[in-house]
């Protein structure tokens, strides 16, 4: 037996490569007996590489991987270790068996883990209470929601009461509901069996669910400690204030802050190796002249501080737009409109009066659950789908009855990037131009503004599939604006994207709004990118059940619900079941911390500690935190679905 | 091993290939499919062929001539055509395979003891077909021959009709068919459809069932579980064996109830034989599966491996004997050829164990071979 010091796992030096791809260049980490390890990063950073090494089912080419002091270097050794490993592949519910059962599914499981059958019976009892999936036994794998899917798969992985899980990327294409049940009840489980786990995620805002991370960037570690140790290895404050005229500050800002973005109305200026008071100073002289109103100075989050290390490690964030702004005639003129939008299929509302108005220049963000109807509205909204009743408006046109020459106005990015990936960038870029009937000057000229505003100088002549993620979505941006469309729809164009990647595509989405007062329209279910938008509309069943800024939603949970106030404590798990026990029913875990929501905020900052202590629990500190619009999500998501319980 | 977690396998195996619609139409359905198509659509023999007749002399000598056509039962008579030109539509639109041209003063001719022209018109686009239509012209013409030559003589030498024949030909040729007494192509065909059914789809489904799992990612639940390669292999494979075995079981019924093949050997051999065939199938899907990635991929290696050495190296459609050396060679190397020996003596010459040992040999090591392939290839933690 190994005493409970010695590490779980221990990675030195760990290498991997395909073909000529080297995916893992000298990892390095240790996880200790009990933790809740993370590894942070974007798709092809190297996570699942060393996940499915360190789980034995992946051969690498240099260093050592161990595993409760077994080394794991050939297929015999790793047998040996196996027993105490639960492995979750990535690909959300991809592993299970869509045919059958949830219940055919956890005994498959069970017994391929040789468990006994009365150990067994008990364990599923548990676990699919614990999970809620108890009533859904009989149902087929196939016919459950993303959510369920990914909760189905822990139990599969934990049936056989592991020692250690290994979780790849467990929440990616869950919505945040779901997501943040997913975390509460692995914390439980976790803590309640004393199990370590390593677990992937490509969410940067996710990592406060961990008590240690890893933070991978190109098959490297960028940085691994708490995320508390982390984001104080770059220190600096977060400003964030409104200038008019917003395009012009920003480009002032830029540069003498690289990390200068554009929220909304609002600006976020990462002022690094500053305090509050030296970042009013330095951004107040940055801009000269223009001068910044509603001023916040914030902590830095773990995001800003990531995005510094890879800017000292030589990553560039230039934008690829200068000075010298135009906006067209018309620019205010209504872009889009949805009146009344509904599509019955069968029995079915995808979707259900649906109602906004996006002005040219505004990105307008639609937000919702899988399922809950943004695919359709943008389908009926760019003609692709007849509505049932109501209209929708693009340009002051009726999407029904709308000719080519409309349509040619609007442009359409995909989840996939819809590039074809055997052309190299240039054909990609000539096969669209050609689609939208640009003549060979058009073309040219067009091809040219789309390889500089994106950053493809250098690879027009890579085939499109083996450009990284980064540049193959700003890649497929430029395809989608090759026609100089006046209103784009991009339907969850981030997911994988690192984030340098993704704030440069914000960039330029933020540029083609304000410079050249193109309607972007861009339904996400990344909720840190919620805050980018003017204006947001949150789906619900085929409903719009909310619809207004990100400040004014934030603003809105306040007032009904309170502050968001996070105390870090030694034991998590007991401190949030008192804290639910004495009324706060918002409770949740985040790594070693619960978050709350209090009406009387500095009130329970001072009496909660106090409370706390009663139950044997240690108070490290208590704060008040800036409400995310994960938070906003998930507080109006679960209580419209307990209104729907109760309906029902 | 441990049988727990081997049947654990096999369950969820059976269960998946239940429930998935095109895994249970692979399964059940399309090997009975096929041996229906295959039986009634792919008939060798050349009978009722269609003709028309062109007559110039309508004498009775010509109508007699015709006469002998029709009442073969090689030959579907289509009715008289009034001239040439009409025989080149009837022909050119697939309605008759075969025509006749007597000249006129047919019958004139043959009366005086002339020689008398009958012009044949044979569709050649099947050369096979063209050349069997044209032997059973010359047949039933040099049987008209004899008998007006046999007529002749006895009314010339006033002998009974009997001795002018046997004078005419005096060596009487007496055939029979070994085997398959009417030589139906059906009763040789069917049972080597069961070869060629059994050669394609549990390949198929092993390859399909194996790869999909790699496809989606289920495979990590082995990789990173404690089962041994061996314990997966044998849970994993059993279903898709026993389903081609229970197949294969119906295809023979098939080809008995339905096709009326004779069988005339021993079914419990027979039985034997044809576990050890699906096993060697299954493995040759197995180890497709280890070398492929994706389902696509699976398919197209499966069909390539397994129809062109079922189709061409099994002495399906040709005799091994009519085979190049370098085509016999690779026969010898395949399987389907020892299963083709193995049916055609089961069914039709009711052989067993002495005459067949060898080829029960040949599968055998077969079977060890590519499940010792497909075990050696599968690896718990592979390098991509």
């Amino acid at each position: 037996m190994n005493t409970p010091t010695s590490p779980a796992i221990r990675v030195e030096g760990f290498a991997k490569r395909y073909g000529k791809r080297l995916a893992a260049d000298g990892l390095s980490l240790t996880v200790q007996q009990g933790e809740i390890y993370g590894l942070v990063g974007a798709d092809g950073s190297g996570k699942s590489s060393l996940m499915k090494a360190v789980a034995g089912v992946l051969a690498f080419d240099a260093g050592t991987v161990e595993v409760f002091g077994t080394r794991v270097d050939s297929a015999r050794s790793a047998e040996r270790v196996k027993q105490r490993i639960g492995f979750l592949p990535q690909g959300l519910g991809l592993n299970l068996y869509p045919d059958l059962s949830i219940e055919e599914n956890v005994d498959f499981f069970g017994r391929l883990r040789g468990v006994a059958a009365a150990e067994l019976a008990e364990r599923k009892r548990q676990l699919l209470e614990m999970t809620r999936l108890d009533a859904f036994r009989g149902r087929p794998m196939r016919q459950l929601s993303g959510g369920m899917k990914q909760k189905l798969g822990l139990v599969c992985t934990l049936i056989h009461e592991p020692d250690l899980v290994i979780l790849d990327e467990p929440t990616t294409g869950v919505d945040p509901v779901s997501r943040r049940d997913f975390w509460a009840i692995l914390g439980k489980l976790l803590e309640e069996k004393g199990i370590t786990a390593l677990v992937s995620t490509a969410y940067l805002d996710e990592a406060d669910r961990f008590h240690r991370v890893s933070l991978f960037h190109e098959g490297k570690v960028m940085g691994e400690g708490t995320p508390a140790e982390l984001v104080a290895q770059v220190p600096g404050t977060v400003a964030l204030f409104r200038a008019e005229p917003q395009a012009e500050a920003l480009l002032r800002l830029k540069a003498a802050f690289p990390q200068t973005e554009a929220m909304g109305p609002w600006l976020r200026v990462f002022a690094e190796g500053l305090d509050a008071a030296g970042a009013r100073e330095t951004v107040g002289n940055a801009l000269t002249g223009i001068l910044p109103t509603d001023w916040f100075a914030r902590e830095p989050e773990l995001e800003d501080v990531f995005v510094a290390m890879l800017r000292q490690r030589g990553a560039q964030l230039e934008s690829a737009f200068s000075a010298g702004s135009h906006m067209p005639a018309g620019a205010t003129d209504l872009a889009i409109e949805a009146r009344g939008l509904t599509r019955i299929f069968g029995d079915f509302r995808a979707a259900d009066a649906v109602s906004f108005t996006v002005p040219q220049g505004e990105i307008f963000g639609l937000l919702g659950a899988n399922g809950a109807g943004k695919t359709t509205v943008i389908k009926m909204l760019t003609g692709i789908l007849k509505p049932s009743s109501g209209e929708g408006r693009v340009a002051g046109a009726d999407m029904r009855s709308a000719g080519r020459a409309i349509k040619e106005r609007i442009g359409y990015m995909s989840q996939a990037f819809s590039l074809y990936h055997d052309l190299s960038v240039v054909e990609n870029i000539r096969l669209y131009a050609g689609i939208y009937g640009l003549d060979e000057r058009q073309a040219r000229l067009r091809s040219d503004w789309v390889i500089g505003m994106a950053g493809l100088a250098g690879f027009e002549n890579d085939a499109a599939g083996r450009l990284p993620m980064g540049l193959r979505q700003r890649l497929a941006l430029g395809c989608a604006l090759v026609h100089e469309p006046r209103v784009l729809f991009l339907d969850e164009p981030t997911s994988g994207v690192d984030p340098i990647g993704r704030r440069m595509f914000w960039d330029i989405l933020f540029h083609l709004s304000r410079r050249e007062g193109v309607a972007i329209l861009v339904t996400t279910h990344y909720m840190s990118e919620a805050e980018h938008c003017d204006h947001l509309a949150l789906m619900y069943a085929g409903r719009v059940v909310a619809d207004a800024s990100p400040e004014a939603m934030k603003a809105g949970i306040a007032a009904e619900s309170g502050q968001l106030v996070e105390l870090r404590v030694d034991h998590p798990v007991p401190a949030q079941a008192a804290l639910r026990a004495a009324g706060f029913a918002s409770a949740t875990l985040h790594g070693r911390s619960v978050h709350l929501l209090s009406r009387d905020a500095a009130t329970d900052l001072r009496r909660l500690p106090g409370l706390l202590a009663e139950a044997g629990i240690t108070v490290h500190s208590a704060d008040l935190r800036p409400l995310s619009m994960e938070d906003v999500f998930v507080h109006r998501i679960t209580a419209l679905e307990a209104a729907d319980r109760r309906a029902s | 091993m441990k049988h727990q977690r081997i049947i654990a396998l096999a369950w969820k195996e059976w269960r998946e290939i239940i429930r998935d619609r095109l895994f249970f139409a692979l399964a059940f359905i399309v090997p009975t499919m096929l041996m229906l198509l295959f039986g009634f659509g792919l008939t060798l023999d050349v009978e009722n062929l269609p003709f028309a007749v062109v007559d110039h002399d309508r004498s009775a000598a010509s109508r007699d001539y015709t006469y002998r056509f029709i009442s073969s039962r090689y030959f579907d008579f289509k009715g008289q055509a009034g001239d040439e030109r009409q025989l080149d539509t009837l022909l050119a639109d697939n309605r008759i395979r075969l025509a006749l041209v007597i000249p006129p003063r047919f019958g004139e001719r043959l009366a005086r003891g002339e020689a008398a022209p009958v012009q044949v018109l044979i569709d050649g686009t099947f050369p096979m077909r063209a050349q069997t239509t044209q032997g059973y012209v010359a047949a039933i013409n040099s049987a008209v021959s004899l008998d007006n030559m046999a007529g002749a003589l006895s009314a010339g030498r006033g002998i009974p009709l009997a001795e002018a024949q046997a004078r005419v030909q005096p060596v009487k040729l007496e055939v029979r068919y070994l085997y398959n007494q009417s030589v139906k192509s059906i009763w040789s065909l069917a049972p080597k459809l069961i070869m060629l059914i059994m050669m394609l789809s549990p390949p198929f489904l092993t390859a399909l069932g194996v790869v999909r799992e790699k496809e989606s990612g289920s495979i990590f639940n082995i990789y990173s579980s404690t089962v041994s390669p061996g314990e997966f292999l044998i849970g994993k494979l059993a279903p898709y064996v026993a389903i081609s075995f229970t197949n294969g079981l119906i295809l023979w019924a098939l080809a008995v109830g339905l096709y009326g093949t004779p069988f005339k050997g021993d079914p419990a051999f027979f039985a034997l034989a044809l576990l050890l065939y699906v096993v060697c199938t299954t493995g040759l899907g197995l180890v497709i599966s280890m070398l492929v990635q994706t389902q696509v991929a699976a398919m197209i290696v499966a069909s390539i491996v397994s129809i062109i050495p079922a189709v061409l190296y099994s002495g399906m459609l040709l005799p091994l004997s009519s085979l190049a050396p370098g085509a016999s060679a690779i026969a010898h190397a395949l399987p389907p050829m020892y299963f083709t020996n193995i049916v055609v003596g089961s069914f039709l010459k009711g052989v067993g164990w002495q005459a067949l040992w060898a080829d029960m040999l040949v599968l055998t090591a077969y079977a060890v071979g590519l499940f010792g392939l497909g075990y050696l290839l599968f690896s718990k933690r592979p390098s991509a």
